[in-house]
């Protein structure tokens, strides 16, 4: 029993995390109407600044912080030009096509991590960031500053989003296009502006993430990107693409699922049932338990 | 013939095999990744099954191709009609799920991989010989079949659903039997490419099977042109054998120029190099010259 206790603890803060990674994938579908498939990549880039301005600077976390924050938006609002020229020349918004676009995208980033960085070999970040040693030790059950961060940072940032989503005029511009881009460009909502600032938000939130896995895992690799890109699209088709509320659920579930399983299985027998499950539900609907928004 | 030619030949032939794989279940929008987890399953099948049952090469490449369908069949049943993200990330979780089965075997050699495999026909000339017929015969009749299948009535109902399924649904087109039929078509090539790959090299490793295949096929079918099956043809020998040219130092970054090749194609000639037009003028220019055959000397 303390081992499932400690593994929905560990469940809890991976779920926050990938609630966290489908709200900002599931913001560009709905709102730049793009299959960002390589934005976990991006976060693992993210990941890899942080890690450099780290080493830089002593191991500053404001600066470490600032920097996976501004790379990630940064590198966001640079695929925006290159996925609006899919879109025009098209003539016609193709989720497909721009996934395709995104897939090279991760293709470059996972190649220049695996080069460019540390000679390919995985990071590891300091003990600082994680926060050190466990807050509450009962037998095995252990609370790590890290979960405690990411399950903190989770709530208050999703809450934040919802927040701006439902109760705020860029929210409203944000869902509008979401409904009708035809309609919300009738009634004088702009498009471009409302796009990039989706860009921006996203890029944001991938920010957050970079940071909240850094913690939490304490290490990175080149290879971490597709893994976890293959399943915030498998959670985003799970929850019915584009469902926000859906995704939150979905989310949550699965890196409790994993973390659960991996308590019981070794090593990487247990990625391999979190992703049977995602294929045995995807294969059984493949439009998503709670509906598709696009 | 010299080595470095025979394995140009042999992999140019299984990039425009295993891309056509890709290409045609594309022609209705799917992007059926599953391709390369079938390489994968019936390549290792088939090696288990000379190496360990000593079954014949011939019988083990049916074995290869019977897997691949068997396989791509079964998951065809339930993402025939499904939406072209789902059929992605069905295709990338077989990929992983294959690879931790297969890494964690050790029957099939686990992360070590397979080596050993036997000479067809006992000889290496002959050996390579027989490769390179099977791999370029098998290149002829499947692309005479999909030249065929595209210009069918299959092959513009694929077109209609490659725009929109619902419109061709309502044309009485029934997308979830044209997609199972599609998605079979291309698991059954991938079978039997990697039972053929694994026979070039004479072992299997698991480093071949990895997401970068899924890049670089992709990058062979969408520089190319993914509205003809030439696009294929043309790109698989170029974009694989222009980084063979390269020094270590750059061909080491080969992914990222396959990438950054893709993302600019697509934003700025988004059909690929050789599009549908391009291949009508060049059937069209044929035609006449045959029209223009000088006249017969009989009376």
């Amino acid at each position: 029993m303390e081992v499932f206790i400690a593994q929905v603890i560990n469940g809890i803060s991976l779920g926050s995390i990938y609630l966290l990674l489908v709200t900002g994938f599931n913001l560009l579908l709905l709102v730049a109407m793009i299959i960002h498939f390589a934005y976990p990549q991006v976060v693992v880039l993210s990941m890899y600044i942080i890690w450099l301005v780290l080493g830089y600077t002593g191991n500053n976390l404001l600066l470490g912080t600032l920097a996976g924050v501004a790379s990630s938006i940064l590198l966001n609002l640079i695929s925006a030009p290159l996925f609006q020229k899919v879109m025009e020349k098209r003539g016609e918004v193709d989720i497909n096509s721009t996934m395709v676009v995104s897939m090279g995208m991760g293709m470059i980033i996972t190649d220049v991590l695996s080069h460019g960085f540390n000679k390919g070999h995985p990071i590891a970040f300091p003990d600082t960031l994680a926060g050190g040693d466990a807050i509450v030790r009962i037998g095995l059950i252990s609370i790590l500053p890290g979960q405690v961060y990411a399950f903190g940072v989770g709530v208050v940032a999703v809450s934040a989003f919802f927040w701006l989503l439902y109760k705020t005029r860029p929210g409203r511009a944000f869902r509008a296009i979401a409904e009708d881009p035809s309609g919300a460009r009738l009634v004088g909502i702009p498009l471009l502006k409302t796009g990039l600032q989706s860009y921006a938000l996203s890029g944001l939130l991938g920010g957050l993430i970079a940071l909240l896995l850094a913690a939490l895992l304490g290490s990175a690799s080149s290879a971490l990107g597709e893994q976890v890109a293959i399943k915030v699209i498998a959670v985003s088709i799970i929850a019915g693409l584009g469902n926000l509320v859906g995704g939150l659920v979905v989310g949550l579930s699965l890196g409790i699922v994993e973390a659960v399983v991996q308590g019981y299985i070794s090593g990487t027998w247990s990625n391999v049932i979190a992703f049977v499950i995602m294929l045995v539900v995807i294969l059984a609907k493949p439009n998503g338990l709670f509906g598709l928004k696009i | 013939m010299p080595l470095p030619l025979y394995y140009f030949l042999s992999i140019t032939a299984v990039n425009i095999l295993m891309s056509w794989a890709l290409y045609v279940p594309y022609r209705m929008a799917h992007l059926h990744f599953l391709v390369v987890a079938n390489m994968a399953i019936s390549g290792y099948a088939a090696a288990y099954m000379v190496l360990s049952l000593h079954l014949p090469f011939g019988l083990a490449l049916l074995a290869g191709f019977a897997i691949g369908a068997a396989v791509g069949f079964l998951v065809a049943l339930f993402i025939g009609d499904a939406p072209t993200f789902a059929v992605v990330i069905v295709g990338f979780t077989f990929i992983y799920i294959a690879r931790t089965v297969i890494e964690n075997t050790e029957a099939v050699g686990g992360t070590m991989g397979l080596f050993g495999l036997p000479n067809i026909g006992g000889d290496p000339a002959v050996h390579r010989w027989t490769i390179l017929s099977i791999l370029y015969g098998l290149v002829l009749l499947v692309g005479f079949l999909i030249h065929r299948f595209d210009h069918s009535q299959l092959g513009r109902a694929a077109s209609a659903a490659f725009i929109d399924k619902d419109l061709t649904t309502s044309l009485g087109i029934d997308i979830r039997k044209m997609g199972i039929l599609l998605q079979t078509f291309s698991c059954t090539l991938a079978g039997g490419c990697g039972v053929l790959y694994g026979f070039i090299y004479k072992s299997f490793h698991l480093d071949y099977f990895t997401f970068h295949v899924v890049g670089i096929l992709m990058t062979f079918i969408f520089v190319g042109g993914y509205t003809t099956l030439w696009g294929a043809v043309l790109a698989a020998p170029v974009l694989y054998g222009v980084p063979l040219l390269f020094p270590p130092e750059i061909a080491s970054w080969r992914i990222v120029i396959y990438g950054a090749l893709l993302v600019l194609v697509l934003v700025l000639k988004p059909e690929g190099v050789i599009t549908t037009r391009f291949v009508y003028r060049v059937e069209a220019l044929l035609s006449r010259k045959g029209l223009k055959q000088p006249p017969s000397t009989n009376p």
